[in-house]
């Protein structure tokens, strides 16, 4: 999974605050100043001071391709984080560039332009126009861009197949349910092909049963579309199945950036633990993380053709009655490291006390 | 001792203490009970002055406007009295099926109907010619403000404010002024009319525009609008039920205010035609032309209500042929029918109304002066001049003594001490106050005991802020020396909030009770806030004729309808599961009903009287036509005398006695939804 991405950023923040108060920046510039640059200290200095720090000294990037997933509960900032990346608000410090552009210093027309080509956008509460019908809703972002009437409708109707939305193109969003108001949302945020897509907390309004339906969407068409997304979520399971790398926030702050598996193998702090805890491991974790690549291999009897790939809890199927090191198999055939059975029985045990 | 009590006691003890000493220093020194006349400034002239000096600057822009609104009137009313009637009522019943199906078509035709067959249709259209030019302004200067405080945040609070001050003024206050600015004509009520009726719809649209989901305003923004696209493709269009609501809304008020600026005359219109067969006690027809009032109010209330729900209209063939039948018939066979004029169906009506009016009366009579009678002396009159001088031979059949007094204030001393005992403090001080008030009567309270009991109630329901507002509010109507009006304007909305209080809040509590009850007092209320201020008057003369208690009673008739809907609101709306909770701890429906639903029910009720005071105040100034000697008075009179001054000090006073206690209310409300959490 995180290994054939392109290593190019498309989206890298850099130092990025979004501090709510009078006077944001003069005084974040000024705590800055008096603690020697020391985020931590500074963010106390401020909310001390009254003032909200929602997003604190974050820096990661998104590379070309891949679903980046920022995680938090409530009060995280993860939704004032996406609102800073999309310019929805305009952050207080730092840097964030899109394909190199910094859109923090984009005047109001770079802003429109950006907006009509580069970026869509899902959100929790749809966001759907009431008075506009479905197709209406959908080729609203075309609209602004000038195409003509005929193309929009063409287009709008293709992405309303590619969400499963065909036949109810005249409906009006009170007439549909959840699932499919959020459909024309999905549909509306791709009509125009955008670069960057950015969900906020998508599916977290719906029922388990269509939010479980609407993730498997989602990852049937971002295997077709291999858009650089950014998606918001609270939820810890949503986050293991649909991300490559992970983004885990608290108090505005990032906690720990990684792949679902080094973030459910080795958590950075308790906080983290704490949140990966109920998560089955053995579903989410592979066989290559905790495999060994010794220098001398020890005695191998038994074969039961693991894969680095597998994931915990099929390589511990496989391997039931076995108590010695098996061979781990690369993808290419090669052997790629040795794992022994009982490890792979520790791996799922080892962060319950 | 005092440091110790809670800061609300501390406040009723030394409001008590403050009355007390009132009450003993009035004998020796009467500068306490009547503001002395040398201590007044002569505010209404220089009000008068410069306010004059002001209009006479704009008068000529004015002057203008006025020369061009005239064109939009004569196209208006031109279009509207020459339309045959046939072609008019056929537009209004189509308009009706599209909108609102058959129902409302047949309610349209009847209507009109009877507005033809009354005789009165040539004014009726003469006021509809004044509402046709004056809602498009109001609707088009309404949604500029509303826009305008959307769009500039800092706006909001001023804009709210001006607003609230734009709907408390009363009605004739700002006509003197306008009347000095366009002359007379029917371009004054025009724009009297405009002024009043923007409010409601630059409340609506920026109502409608804050309640956009943030996340269809920033689906917009990501979709590359630009902030003009953005408003007017999606913000607008989606507030669009709350901005019908707004036309709705400013189109009745529209209405209400071009009836009641009949009063400077000089235009055929219905309002005008209710006013001259009032002051000639010609009652069957003023019934007759009210009814005609309430006819437009509420076909026009209907149709427009109609078009905030979306539903879309489906019967547009039906609408059209029902439209093309109307013209037919009168571009054939419009020369037969008969003028519209000519039609009086209902003379021999009127005549027998008020035939059976005069023979009621005749046989009724007595009953109905000892009622009036009865309620003035043992009710208005006391708690306007007090016991002391209500008390006389003539009205209560003995004479009231100085020991009267005394045992008065003994006896009630005694009773407090019973509830202080009991531990019902605040029961207590109520006690004594109300005593005292009503020994002495609301017109000669003391007037440092009023401004320090309101400041004291300012700073118990919203600190020392509060109670300086409360002071900057009463001041000014000192030194301008109405406060003897003000005090009469305060006692006679007082006696009616006081009614409101009790019936209103008696029937809420039924209603909320039994939800038959409801279905038969809902329309009555829909009713009573359909029909214009001015109806109001008809029936109380027709069977009290003009003086206090018919003001009274038309004052209550008018302000008592929130009172009603919001005490019933309040108690039906606990939420289901603190009532199960309730019934899951055993208690019993009235257990429940005192313990959750009453107290959750209190800030809604609160803001019913908030209400019911507000609509009491702008009541005061239409009662000022049937007899009464108030603030509204002073403003009526102005009106008549074109003083400028006085007109705009009395309507300010007005506005200052409504927005104190709104205030205060208000404050109350609040802490309570706090104290409960909401």
């Amino acid at each position: 999974m995180a290994t054939d991405l392109s290593p190019s950023a498309a989206i890298s923040c850099q130092n990025v605050w979004q501090v709510f108060g009078a006077k944001a920046p003069e005084r974040l510039a000024e705590a800055l100043a008096s603690t020697g640059g020391d985020a931590r200290r500074a963010a106390a200095l401020l909310r001390a001071a009254g003032l909200i720090v929602a997003v604190q000294d974050v820096t990661f990037d998104v590379r070309e391709g891949e679903v980046f997933v920022i995680m938090g509960l409530s009060g995280s900032g993860k939704s004032t984080l996406i609102r800073t990346l999309s310019r929805l608000i305009d952050g207080t410090a730092g840097r964030i560039s899109i394909d190199g552009e910094d859109i923090l210093a984009a005047d109001p027309q770079r802003l429109i332009a950006l907006r009509r080509d580069k970026l869509g956008m899902v959100f929790q509460h749809f966001g759907l126009f009431p008075h506009m019908t479905v197709t209406d809703n959908v080729s609203f972002p075309l609209k602004m861009q000038g195409k003509p009437a005929a193309e929009r409708r063409t287009r709008a109707l293709e992405v309303l197949e590619l969400v499963g939305l065909k036949g109810r193109e005249g409906a009006y969003p009170r007439q549909l349910s959840g699932g499919q108001r959020q459909r024309v949302g999905i549909a509306r945020s791709l009509a125009v092909n955008p670069d960057l897509w950015f969900l906020d907390e998508p599916f977290s309004a719906l029922d388990p049963l269509i939010k479980r339906q609407l993730q498997d969407e989602f990852l049937r068409l971002q295997a077709d579309l291999k858009k650089t997304a950014v998606f918001i979520t609270h939820d810890i399971d949503e986050a293991m199945k649909i991300a490559d790398r992970i983004a885990i926030l608290r108090d505005g702050m990032v906690v720990q950036i990684g792949t679902p598996e080094e973030i459910l193998l080795n958590p950075v702090d308790d906080y983290v633990r704490e949140f990966t805890r109920d998560v089955p491991k053995g579903r989410h974790a592979h066989v290559g993380s905790i495999m060994e690549t010794p220098e001398t291999l020890p005695r191998m009897p038994d074969d039961p053709k693991l894969q680095e790939g597998m994931t915990i809890d099929a390589a511990l199927a496989a391997c039931m009655a076995l108590y010695q090191p098996v061979p781990v198999w690369a993808s290419n055939g090669k052997m790629a490291g040795v794992v022994h059975p009982r490890d792979l029985a520790g791996a799922l045990t080892a962060d319950t006390p | 001792m005092l440091r110790t009590l809670p800061p609300a006691r501390l406040a009723a003890v030394l409001t008590l203490a403050c009355g007390a000493i009132c009450l003993m220093l009035a004998p020796v020194a009467p500068w306490v009970t009547k503001w002395p006349a040398g201590w007044t400034l002569p505010a209404t002239e220089w009000i008068g002055a410069i306010v004059t000096a002001g209009l006479e600057a704009v008068k000529p822009a004015a002057r203008l406007m006025a020369d061009l609104l005239d064109y939009p009137m004569g196209w208006a009313t031109w279009a509207l009295t020459a339309l045959p009637y046939p072609a008019t009522i056929a537009a209004t019943v189509a308009l009706g099926l599209y909108l609102g199906g058959w129902r409302m078509a047949s309610g349209g035709l009847a209507g009109l109907g009877f507005v033809l067959a009354s005789g009165y249709w040539q004014p009726g259209m003469n006021t509809l010619a004044l509402v046709v030019v004056s809602v498009p302004l109001a609707l088009f200067a309404g949604a500029a403000i509303g826009i305008a405080a959307y769009e500039r945040p800092r706006l909001r609070r001023p804009v709210q404010t001006c607003l609230d001050v734009m709907q408390t003024v009363p009605t004739f206050a700002y006509l003197t002024p306008l009347l000095v600015l366009f002359g007379f004509g029917p371009v004054v009520g025009l724009i009297a009319s405009a002024i009043y009726a923007a409010p409601p719809m630059a409340r609506n649209v920026l109502l409608g525009l804050e309640r956009v989901e943030p996340d269809i305003r920033e689906a917009a923004v990501m979709a590359g609008t630009t902030r003009r696209q953005q408003l007017f493709l999606i913000e607008l269009p989606a507030a669009k039920r709350q901005i019908m609501v707004g036309v709705n809304q400013t189109i009745m008020a529209a209405l209400s205010m071009v009836i009641i600026a009949a009063v400077i005359g000089g235009f055929d219109d219905i309002g005008w035609a209710v006013l001259l067969t009032m002051r000639k006690a010609d009652f069957g027809n003023s019934l007759i032309s009210g009814m005609v009032i309430v006819i437009f109010a509420v076909v026009i209330d209907r149709l427009s209500a109609a078009l905030a729900d979306d539903r879309p209209g489906t019967r547009l063939y039906g609408a059209f042929i029902i439209l093309l039948a109307g013209f037919a018939l009168s571009f054939l066979v419009g020369g037969l029918l008969p003028p519209a004029g000519d039609l009086a169906l209902f003379n021999g009506l009127a005549a027998a109304t008020d035939a059976r009016l005069g023979a009621f009366t005749a046989a009724y009579g007595p009953a109905l002066d000892a009622l009036r009678n009865g309620a003035m002396f043992y009710g208005l009159l006391p708690l306007r001049i007090g016991l002391d001088q209500a008390v006389l031979p003539m009205t209560w059949g003995v004479q009231w003594t100085p020991l009267a007094s005394a045992a008065l204030f003994a006896a009630a001393g005694l009773a407090a001490a019973g509830l202080l005992w009991r531990g019902r403090f605040g029961w207590a001080v109520a006690l004594l106050l109300a005593t005292g008030i009503v020994e002495t009567g609301i017109v000669d309270l003391p007037w440092p005991f009023v401004l320090f009991a309101a400041g004291a109630m300012g700073w118990v329901g919203g600190g020392p802020r509060l109670a300086g507002f409360a002071l900057a509010m009463l001041m000014p109507i000192l030194l301008m020396g109405l406060w003897a009006p003000a005090m009469l304007s305060l006692y006679l909305s007082g006696a009616a909030v006081i009614a409101c209080a009790l019936v209103g809040g008696a029937l809420g509590l039924a209603s909320a009770a039994s939800p038959a009850l409801w279905r038969v007092v809902l329309p009555v209320c829909d009713f009573l806030q359909t029909i214009p201020m001015f109806v109001f008057l008809i029936p109380v003369l027709m069977f009290f004729q003009i003086g206090e208690f018919s003001a009274f009673l038309a004052i209550c008739a008018y302000a008592v309808v929130p009172m009603i809907r919001y005490t019933r609101h309040g108690l039906v709306s606990t939420p289901d599961e603190m009532i199960e909770a309730a019934v899951a701890s055993g208690a019993t429906g009235w257990q429940t009903f005192r313990e959750v639903r009453a107290p959750y029910a209190v800030p809604q009720i609160l803001l019913g009287l908030n209400q019911t005071i507000l609509y009491a105040f702008s009541m005061l100034v239409i009662a000022a036509l049937i007899g009464t000697t108030d603030l509204g008075q002073q403003i009526y009179l102005a009106l008549g005398q074109g003083d400028v001054g006085l007109g705009l000090a009395a309507g300010a006073a007005m506005v200052m006695l409504a927005l104190l206690a709104d205030r205060l209310l208000q404050a109350f409300a609040a802490a309570q939804k706090a104290a409960l959490g909401l």
